[in-house]
């Protein structure tokens, strides 16, 4: 379920990872951002 | 009626952990516990052959000890085959029910294993094969083999087999239509009204029940750790080369990425019908992140994204199907000694 601990809100059904309102640059922000989510739930221990 | 028997080392009289290693044998007749069996089935039964094979070689050699497996099994000419009871013991567990649903689908005999309802094999194949729950004490053997033999023929005679509670099996999330008394709506209220007052009431549908998976540690150097994408939103190089279903996928694959840092919708297209392609059809980036997980691996954030994502269809899938391939997907991840996996879904 989001909101788990190793679950992270993506952008969206369609772009998960993405951002089609936005530029590029801005979509590939928005992406490392939510990957850096990831990794960080990924190096967290189990609360 | 012939039967074979499938056992591990142990009930095979073979040892105990230490010979967990044992490759497949086969013995004429009945062994252990198959010589109960025999009996409980009745006259005209016989088992005339026994597999035994060690819970370890079951487990690493799966694929190879099951296609011989099979070829035995035929060649028996079996009426019927049986495997377990495998009470607690998981990995026998697994065995049984990965041979009983590969016996059931390739030779179309009937197929009982039996084992705890707790075994982890019983999670896995309960929905494809009928498991006796035997319970985790291997004391009440009796008890289990009396239940899988009169299970087993009502299944050789073709008799309605009943309820999971009636025959003893574990439940199988079949649905049945069935004449009864009173109308679901009476049912329904006579349920409420017990949860009301705290009495007891059975819920005609079970949901799903997941057994709680504990959570592996965090990795502790992420500079260090090799990472994996899966994906179940269906995302496959053009011309869906694996043809993965889009619904109720069986199948999922596994696509180079080596060299790559940036997917391109040229390359790829979307099997699954559950979402507006649109987006990622533009730029499958959207949904594996590979651009961003090579910037983040050339900056030495991550020490490394593995040269394949894994990918199938989530939409529609049962738990029979999907739970199969997350198995399969992990034990992948688990030979190419992946520390840890981003799987994104839409």
């Amino acid at each position: 379920m989001v909101g788990s601990n190793r679950v992270v809100l993506g952008n969206g059904i369609v772009h998960v990872l993405g951002d089609a309102k936005a530029s590029a640059d801005e979509e590939k922000k928005t992406r490392r951002q939510l990957v850096q989510k990831a990794l960080e739930a990924l190096q967290r221990d189990d609360e | 009626m012939r039967v074979v028997h499938y056992v591990n080392q142990f009930f095979g009289g073979l040892g105990g952990e230490e010979k967990a290693g044992a490759p497949l044998e086969s013995h004429e007749g009945a062994v252990g516990p198959g010589k109960l069996l025999e009996q409980l089935l009745g006259i005209d039964a016989q088992v005339v052959l026994t597999l035994i094979c060690g819970d370890n070689y079951a487990v690493e050699d799966q694929e190879s000890m099951i296609a011989a497996a099979l070829q035995k099994v035929r060649a028996a000419n079996a009426d019927l085959f049986v495997a377990g009871p495998c009470f607690l013991a998981g990995r026998y567990g697994m065995a049984a029910g990965a041979l009983c649903s590969v016996v059931q689908s390739k030779l179309s005999i009937p197929v009982i294993a039996a084992m705890a309802k707790e075994n982890p094999g019983a999670d896995l194949y309960r929905e494809m094969l009928y498991i006796v729950d035997s319970g985790d004490n291997a004391a009440k053997m009796q008890d289990a083999l009396t239940r899988l033999a009169s299970l087993a023929k009502k299944l050789i005679d073709k008799k309605v087999v009943g309820l999971p509670k009636e025959e003893g099996y574990i439940p199988r999330g079949l649905i049945r239509d069935q004449f009864v008394e009173k109308t679901a709506a009476q049912r329904l209220v006579e349920m409420v009204l017990a949860k009301v007052k705290e009495e007891p009431f059975e819920s005609e549908m079970m949901p799903t029940a997941f057994a709680p998976v504990p959570m592996p540690p965090g990795i502790k150097d992420l500079k260090k750790a090799k990472l994996m994408l899966i994906t179940d939103g269906g995302l496959v190089p053009k011309g869906n080369p694996d043809k993965i279903q889009g619904s109720a996928a069986t199948r999922w694959g596994s696509y180079n990425i080596k060299d790559c840092a940036d997917l391109s919708g040229d390359d790829y297209e979307i099997s699954h019908g559950g979402y507006d392609p649109q987006f990622v059809r533009q730029d499958p980036d959207r949904l594996v992140p590979l651009d961003v997980m090579r910037d983040l691996e050339r900056e030495g954030v991550v020490g490394e994204l593995y040269d394949e994502f894994l990918s199938t269809s989530g939409l529609a899938n049962p738990l029979s199907n999907t739970r199969r391939m997350g198995r399969e997907m992990a034990e992948k991840a688990k030979r190419l000694g992946i520390d840890a996996i981003i799987l994104t879904s839409t």
